[in-house]
């Protein structure tokens, strides 16, 4: 598939994506008021859905920045409209690959030789393709397979047109109108985060750190990195075959026993998130694959370490002792916890963190929390933050909460919970 | 245990019943966090009590007077606190602190776990035992005595439980130490138990479960007698506590609250030995009292035989943590292992434990 680099192309096409955007929402504002009525509801729900889809239409055209814009708005239930959330968060699905030459090329310049001197074997079709790039199967001389992830070439540069663009965009809205939202600081933090995620040396370091602080723990694997056939925009790793991990059928198939999975599966999560303070963040069911030991117990096995991310010191307690206050209904406790996390109220009512809690307890399956964020819970949650947002939410606790209604959605899909209480204690037997 | 000597021949509570207080004069306030129970003339009262506590003891009259014996754990199965008191003393007077704020930290968190006694999923009564068991404490379990004892462990509403109790006496005790970050991770790690093999797999997975988990929180309930005196040795002691007064009614007022649990679980488990199991299609059936010994023997061995193991191991990497300087390190582990008088398990090859006395 071709990829139009044109800047001028990008740059039209991107304003008058944000144009229309605009305007259907200006519309909308106007015929209310010209009809001294309150907003309606269906309306505006009909207005958010037609601008998601549009923009999520450009950026599968436009690709690039585009699409990693809209997964971060995917995971920013906290600030979109849920029609935003939902239909952008599709970006992580599969996208066309790029052709093969444009793969060999990056290859062939990063190691300065011909690609069949690196690989003895690479295959033309890729097994999968992303926004930044995609992975092809090849072969080692020693004869073993590993998976290649070739970032593309023009990516860096297509980046930076499209944050220009963006960014002139969010000038040019601000001026025009009162936004009650400022994208500027969300593109600031778009751009630092892409820069991080375009140099692959930094997932290589990330999944280092994993690999080795799960050295001790059999039910984890994550696939070897060959350092010496790794670059910024190549990164080179032992190939891993496996189920996917909510797909029950295909885990029966592969000999893995279901008594205690989602257990196992969320303990792996808390020693990252509770007890390490570093951890995978996209634990999406593309970035986990599933064998089965010779117990019949899954071993998992992570890819993907583009949104490692480090939490700050004590955090985990904070989480740990949020959980037990919201399963004891403990608005004290809870209130120390929110503070402990870093969230905060701009007018000091303590209040509104606890109406948060409460219609989160309330949304769960019992109507007691037992230790499972579900996606209900997680959007309640995020539709009280944005019907009243005073309350500034910590992004790491975004981040996390997005990990867990993740997993939530695994163990739907099994029919199990994701406890991450229950998943606490030492490994189930 | 039935220190309310009231005549009464009631068997049958209500949930709200057995969840009845007593009149407090003063709440328990500590670390200002508010606990449950309370003062009354000047003495604390265990929460929850004013009904339970009658309750428990009328069912343990009723189980003596059918003449069925109740299940004990013999003192000499109980492992010594590990460390014991002069060597978690001297580590503090060494300004080895860390190894005791995270085992302080970790009981709190058990006991705030021992809240998932409510989650428990129970058989059904009515199928799977051949008696009725009409007005026994059996009954009760899940409409009042688990939800009573979850409460009293992780707090419920806006009063602390043992959890919070137990970090208020860390807190007074050792003056506000910091919590090592690694108190969750060592939650997660070890203990793995291998593969659980069934005992009685002809019994559903909820009886068994429900037995199993009865008979491991009382074995956990009646160990805890040690970690008590200890605590409140160690943490009473003014030479390395920063209010040993009060750390230590802390820990006392902990100790009283678990009365009530311990009694319950072995009315409750002492009155299944005397009942007949079923399989839920009703074409196995088996002496209470076979399966309620073979699962308790089987798991007092396990936690008094690995535990103290695995604790000692343990100890010993975290002094090492603890102490920068590799030749103190060596000097202090030294001192400290001479001051630990060991622990075996009695008769480790014996089938037979004794764990069964006649009441008194
Ligand atoms: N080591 C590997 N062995 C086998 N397949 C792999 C390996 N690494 C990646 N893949 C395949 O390539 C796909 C994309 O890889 P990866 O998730 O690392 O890329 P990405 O660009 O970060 O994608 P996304 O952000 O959508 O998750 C994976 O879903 C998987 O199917
Ligand atoms: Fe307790
Ligand atoms: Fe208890």
């Amino acid at each position: 598939m071709h990829i139009r680099a044109n800047p001028l192309y990008r740059r039209i096409r991107i304003g008058w994506t944000a144009l229309c955007v605009w305007w259907r929402y200006k519309r909308l504002t106007w015929s209310d008021r010209l009809r001294r009525r309150e907003p309606d509801a269906d309306a505006l729900h009909r207005v958010h859905q037609r601008n998601a889809d549009h923009i999520f239409h450009t950026a599968v055209t436009l690709r690039g920045m585009l699409v990693k814009m809209c997964q971060v708005i995917g995971t920013r239930s906290d600030v979109f409209p849920r029609e935003f959330v939902d239909t952008l968060a599709k970006c992580q699905d599969r996208l066309p690959p790029r052709d093969f030459d444009t793969i060999r090329r990056v290859v062939e310049e990063d190691f300065g030789r011909p690609i069949h001197e690196v690989f003895t074997e690479f295959d033309r079709e890729a097994v999968a393709a992303a926004s930044l790039a995609q992975v092809h199967k090849a072969r080692l001389a020693s004869g073993e397979e590993v998976a290649v992830k070739v970032q593309y070439p023009d990516i860096e540069q297509i980046m930076h047109i499209d944050l220009q663009a963006s960014r002139h965009i969010a000038v040019i809205y601000n001026r025009f109108d009162k936004s009650p939202l400022d994208f500027i600081p969300l593109l600031d933090e778009l751009q630092k985060h892409l820069r991080m995620e375009l140099d692959f040396r930094r997932e290589v370091e990330s999944a280092d750190r994993l690999r080795e602080f799960f050295a001790d723990e059999p039910s984890v694997k994550i696939p070897r990195v060959f350092a010496e056939l790794s670059t910024r925009r190549v990164i080179t790793m032992e190939f891993v075959e496996g189920a996917r991990v909510n797909d029950p059928d295909a885990l029966k198939d592969a000999g893995v026993n279901l008594d205690g999975y989602m257990a196992r599966l969320m303990r792996i999560f808390n020693r990252m998130i509770l007890a390490y303070g570093f951890f995978h963040a996209d634990p999406h069911p593309g970035n986990i694959l599933v064998n089965a030991n010779e117990h019949g117990r899954p071993v998992f096995t992570l890819i993907d370490f583009g949104l490692a991310k480090q939490l700050p010191d004590g955090f985990g307690m904070g989480l740990f002792e949020l959980m037990f206050s919201m399963m004891t209904f403990n608005e004290s406790a809870m209130l120390r916890a929110f503070r402990e996390l870093g969230f905060e109220t701009q007018t000091g009512n303590e209040e509104t963190l606890l109406h948060i809690a409460r219609r989160m307890i309330a949304r769960s399956d019992t109507g007691a929390f037992q230790g499972e964020f579900t996606e209900d819970m997680t959007d309640e949650m995020f539709d009280a933050i944005r019907e009243d947002p005073v309350v500034s939410v910590p992004t790491d606790f975004v981040l996390v909460a997005r990990a867990f209604a993740l997993l939530s959605g695994i163990g739907h899909a099994l029919g199990q919970s994701a406890n991450a209480l229950d998943a606490l204690g030492p490994n189930p037997s | 245990m039935a220190e309310t000597a009231v005549e009464s021949d009631q068997l049958v509570f209500s949930f709200d019943e057995l969840m009845t207080e007593d009149a407090y004069e003063e709440p328990l306030i500590t670390g200002g966090v508010r606990c449950h129970g309370g003062y009354i003339g000047g003495k604390y009262v265990s929460p929850r009590g004013a009904v339970r506590r009658r309750a428990i003891a009328n069912w343990h009259r009723r189980l003596a007077a059918d003449g069925l014996p109740v299940v004990v754990v013999p003192d000499k199965y109980v492992p010594p606190s590990y460390p014991n008191y002069p060597q978690a003393k001297f580590l503090l007077t060494e300004g080895v602190v860390d190894p005791l704020t995270r085992a302080l930290t970790i009981i709190s968190i058990v006991e705030g776990f021992g809240a998932r006694i409510r989650e428990v999923q129970l058989p059904d009564f009515d199928r799977e035992i051949k008696e009725s068991i009409d007005g026994t404490s059996l009954a009760h379990l899940g409409s009042g005595l688990f939800e009573a004892h979850a409460r009293d462990e992780a707090g419920h509403r806006d009063q602390g439980g043992h959890k919070q109790m137990w970090e208020a006496a860390r807190d007074v005790g050792l003056d506000k130490p910091d919590i090592p970050n690694d108190v969750l991770l060592r939650l997660m790690t070890g203990g793995s138990r291998g593969e659980r093999k069934r005992a009685f797999p002809e019994l559903s997975e909820r009886m068994e479960g429900m037995i199993t988990m009865m008979a491991n929180v009382l074995i956990i309930e009646t160990f805890a007698d040690n970690t008590f005196t200890w605590a409140k040795q160690l943490l009473g002691d003014p030479e390395v506590s920063a209010d040993a007064e009060r750390a230590a009614h802390i820990v006392d007022c902990i100790a009283r609250d678990e009365v009530p649990h311990v009694d319950y679980l072995t009315v409750a488990l002492s009155e299944l030995r005397g009942h007949t199991l079923c399989s839920p299609d009703g074409t196995f059936a088996i002496p209470g009292s076979e399966v309620i010994d073979t699962i308790f023997r089987g798991q007092l061995r396990g936690m008094a035989t690995q535990r103290p193991r695995e604790n000692r191991e343990r100890l010993r990497t975290e002094i090492r943590q603890a102490i920068a300087d590799e030749s103190r390190a060596t000097r202090i582990a030294r001192t400290f292992e001479d001051l630990d008088a060991g622990w075996e398990f009695p008769h480790a090859d014996d089938e037979e434990l004794d764990i069964l006395l006649s009441p008194a």
